[in-house]
């Protein structure tokens, strides 16, 4: 996993332009607004999160619009599911245990019917 | 401003069907002798498990790694928070002595930010006319740290299982 992605949506301003990039792409002037930061240093983190291949603007007339690019937020769930990995064997023991156990009771029963 | 790279915390949340009812699933979380057969990862067994099965009681779970992988007893503790029979439990759990006193998780050398104890849910669901459970446990406010150090422990195990698979 990339740490430059991790260190660029770890900081909370940075993480708060990401979320309102997924609502729909925009230009500095807006999400500086919208966050109630400055111009500056709003430009200050997009650099930072393009740097990271997080985001990427296009021309709108005399704006540049950002938006959120699909592929690293896609590696960071690719991730993430490691994590997931660990219950997922946890849970394969109790699964293999209980099919175990059922057997012995069905065991247990017909000896004692007998 | 200073930038705090652990800020980051994130909900884990896991839902799977276990073949069995509610019951036999309850039993396998909350009795010590069913928790001794399956807890621990693929390889490991348990030696031991204490329950004190109520809202404040404590438990200690111990896993043993397999002689190949250095053979080291882990123990993990915690605190009921919440009990609701064949329904719910709320618990702690966190890195513990055999005693389940807390070990400070820096101290064994784990990231800064690895947290003592980690809030945990688990729901129990039955499903299939009661013949099967379905589970959900949720990890609350996962930290950066322990993601790397759990995402370094998944790695490792598909390792493991990997060279296994190019043994046979």
């Amino acid at each position: 996993m990339n740490t430059t992605m991790l260190n660029a949506i770890a900081e909370p301003n940075r993480l708060r332009i990401v979320e309102l990039l997924r609502e729909s792409p925009s230009p500095v002037g807006e999400i500086a607004t919208k966050l109630k930061l400055r111009q500056p240093q709003v430009s200050k983190h997009l650099r930072l999160l393009s740097e990271a291949g997080l985001v990427r603007a296009y021309p709108n007339a005399q704006q540049r619009i950002y938006y959120l690019q699909a592929e690293p937020f896609k590696e960071l769930d690719r991730w993430l599911e490691t994590f997931r990995k660990v219950w997922k064997d946890r849970l394969d023991n109790l699964n293999d245990y209980m099919k175990e156990l059922k057997e012995e009771e069905k065991l247990n029963k017909k000896g004692a019917g007998q | 401003m200073t930038e705090n790279p652990h800020v980051i915390k994130q909900d884990l949340v896991v839902i799977r069907i276990i073949d069995a009812p509610v019951e036999m699933v309850w039993k396998a979380w909350t009795d010590p002798k069913h928790v001794m057969r399956w807890w621990g990862p693929k390889d490991y067994t348990s030696p031991s498990a204490k329950i004190d099965l109520r809202e404040g009681g404590k438990f200690v779970f111990s896993m043993l790694a397999p002689k190949e992988q250095g053979g080291f007893e882990h123990f993990t503790a915690g605190v009921y928070k919440k009990v609701v029979p064949l329904e719910f439990l709320e618990f702690t759990q966190g890195l513990s002595d055999k005693d389940g006193n807390p070990i400070d998780p820096a101290s064994v050398g784990m990231p800064p930010d690895f947290p003592a104890e980690i809030r945990t849910t688990i729901e129990f669901r039955p499903k299939a006319k009661g013949e099967m459970t379905e589970l959900v446990i949720t990890e609350y406010d996962w930290t950066m740290g322990q993601m790397a150090v759990y995402s370094y422990a998944g790695l490792q195990q598909s390792i493991d299982k990997l060279s296994e698979s190019l043994k046979k």
